[in-house]
């Protein structure tokens, strides 16, 4: 598949009515692209993506730009293209399931079937219903259906009229744990059966990851980021997108010094001590970010100093254990450094964390890899 | 015999002219609701008062702006006067206009609410699985707002059955000709006529209990 989106819109307060010399209260100006299967856009709410999906639905309108998906212009303020939503060929799950009340479940899959026999319609939901695997389910009405089987007939209804691109706006964020990651695995396989491109709205880092073969960060109406999972999660190119896939610490101002023989590293002054870094093309003098993911930390044993190599030995922190949050299989512990009075958050395995037997009001000692480490 | 025809003819006369002016009430009220409760255009505030005034406005006013329009020389009097040769005032077509003048009120007020709560995700799936808009309209808007739409119905039909002051005004009080039952009701009592008001009185009362009894069985289903 193949998406290409460019598209401004603005918004003015109530009602969107703009009054003389307004400023707009939300500015939307995202551009991205994606020849991809799954395509996810990640970011938190009120970010911007409900209503870029919106827009490639029919449902809003742009203020300006294009809306190409598979090489049919949706949307082209140039050329004054704008397809209504009912000529755009798409399949739409919203996150609440927004199936026909007063229809069963047949009925609200064979709804969006046009210009067929009845008994292709009869085949063709039968067809769905196998699909989603809701065959008994055929005669009952939206509100005798659990949450997860409501999505499930929202998914037949979408797919039925055969829709060249497949949008759903977190379609199982209202649902519990079980049945979402149950959801999301067959999902998964019915677009690889059915090979329907898909565009995926989440802010769930997790299903976001799970999901993607490419994501697009959104952040107050843009797209911050676009790449892969892996670049996005390993790679955040800004501060909002390194804090939304879990880069809890995050430190700016930090003074390049220089960088390690051959371009292998960049030493950075920060949390008053030199830290060794990735290397990133900086001039010395220069200002940067950098960050770690608190999973990524590691807690050294005093007594075991005399385990790690001599060349490992940089990025050592001493700090006091300021408080402790079980998460239930690790613990997140506050550490307040000794050096610049910073706070870092580390994240233990609770089997480790039991065996060093610390805890509030502790002092500890900590490493941080370079290679874990983010710089920006 | 005689009594017989004395109920009859005013009763048959008031079903008739509720039954129109509620057949055009709710078909006009759909149109209005949808477009108050749907459409962003100028004016619509000024529509929305103009079509809600009736309701508030003394039965005599509105009257009095009717017979003002319907007369001969008024905008549609003026008008049916060409087509038909004869003025409308004092008919049962006048008396039918004045029924659907004041119950409109009731049906664009319920009607435009139930629209207006309609899920708007629940419309934009039927956009998206290939309806336009008056399909969406029909098949999901209209069957989700039904409760709404019934209650508007039965008010309005409830409204122009009691139709009193703007009738007295536009179709007068001609007995067998536009004397409906509320009419007849009052002139009954104004000739001492106690037993004839009072019978009157009891079959308006049957017919309202009814009304009402048959709409709670239409919003069950």
């Amino acid at each position: 598949m193949t998406v290409e989106v460019d598209i401004e819109k603005e918004f003015y307060g109530r009602k969107n009515r703009k009054k003389k010399g307004e400023k707009p209260s939300f500015s939307m100006n995202c551009s991205f692209d994606a020849d991809s299967d799954f395509v996810v856009l990640f970011g938190c709410s009120g970010s911007g993506k409900t209503t870029a999906l919106r827009c490639i639905a029919g449902l809003e309108t742009p203020g300006a730009g294009t809306i190409k998906i598979n090489g049919t212009v949706y949307f082209d303020s140039r050329k004054k293209v704008n397809l209504p939503p009912q000529k755009r060929k798409i399949g739409y799950m919203f996150q609440e399931n927004a199936l026909f009340p007063h229809m069963n479940v047949r009925q609200n899959i064979e709804f969006g079937l046009k210009g067929l026999s009845s008994m292709e319609k009869t085949d063709r939901v039968n067809e769905m219903l196998g699909l989603v695997g809701i065959e008994e389910l055929e005669f009952a009405y939206p509100d005798e259906l659990s949450g997860g089987q409501k999505q499930k007939v929202a998914l037949a209804r979408a797919l039925a009229p055969n829709p060249e691109v497949l949008l759903l706006d977190e379609p199982f964020s209202a649902l519990d744990t079980v049945v979402r990651l149950k959801l999301r695995k067959e999902l998964r396989d019915i677009q690889k059966r059915l090979r329907i491109p898909v565009i995926f709205i989440t802010h769930d880092p997790v299903e976001a990851f799970t999901m993607a073969d490419r994501m697009a960060v959104f952040e107050d109406g843009r797209v911050q980021q676009l790449g892969t999972p892996e670049d996005i999660f390993y790679h955040p190119k800004t501060r909002y997108v390194a804090e939304l896939v879990g880069f809890s610490n995050l430190f700016d101002n930090a003074l390049v010094e220089g960088h390690g023989n051959g371009a292998e590293c960049t030493f950075l002054w920060s949390l008053g001590t030199e830290i060794t870094a990735p290397y990133i093309e900086r001039k010395a003098g220069d200002r940067v970010s950098w960050g770690i993911r608190p999973e990524n930390i590691e807690l050294v044993d005093r007594k075991n100093m005399h385990i790690i190599r001599q060349e490992d030995r940089k990025n050592l922190f001493d700090g006091t254990i300021m408080n402790v949050v079980n998460k239930g299989t690790s613990r997140i512990m506050s550490l307040i450094l000794k050096e610049s009075e910073d706070v870092l958050k580390v994240e233990v395995a609770n089997h480790v964390f039991d065996s060093l037997k610390i805890g509030t009001g502790d002092e500890c000692m900590v490493r941080l890899r370079a290679s874990d480490m983010i710089v920006f | 015999m005689e009594i017989f025809q004395i109920i009859a003819t005013p009763l048959l006369l008031t079903l008739k002219i509720s039954v129109i002016a509620t057949i055009f009430v709710t078909v006009l009220g759909i149109l209005i609701s949808y477009t108050l409760a749907k459409r962003e255009f100028p004016g619509k505030g000024l529509a929305d008062v103009m079509v809600t005034m009736p309701m508030v406005l003394p039965p005599t006013v509105t009257g009095y702006i009717l017979v003002i329009l319907l007369g001969k020389n008024g905008v549609i009097g003026s008008i049916f006067t060409k087509l038909t040769g004869s003025g409308i005032l004092f008919t049962w077509q006048a008396a039918a206009i004045a029924a659907f003048v004041v119950s409109l009120p009731l049906m664009v007020k319920t009607t435009t609410a139930a629209i207006g709560a309609v899920d708007r995700n629940v419309e934009e799936a039927s956009r998206i699985l290939g309806r336009n808009e008056f399909e969406t309209a029909l098949f999901i808007t209209l069957p989700l707002a039904k409760k709404g739409i019934i209650a508007g119905c039965v008010l309005s039909f409830a409204r122009a059955v009691g139709e009193f002051g703007a009738t007295l005004m536009v179709a007068g009080n001609i007995p067998g000709k536009t004397s409906t039952m509320p009419l007849s009701i009052y002139g009954a009592y104004q000739t001492g006529n106690n037993e004839l008001a009072n019978l009157l009185v009891l079959i308006l009362v049957v017919i309202s209990f009814m009304t009402i009894a048959a709409t709670s069985k239409l919003g069950e289903r």
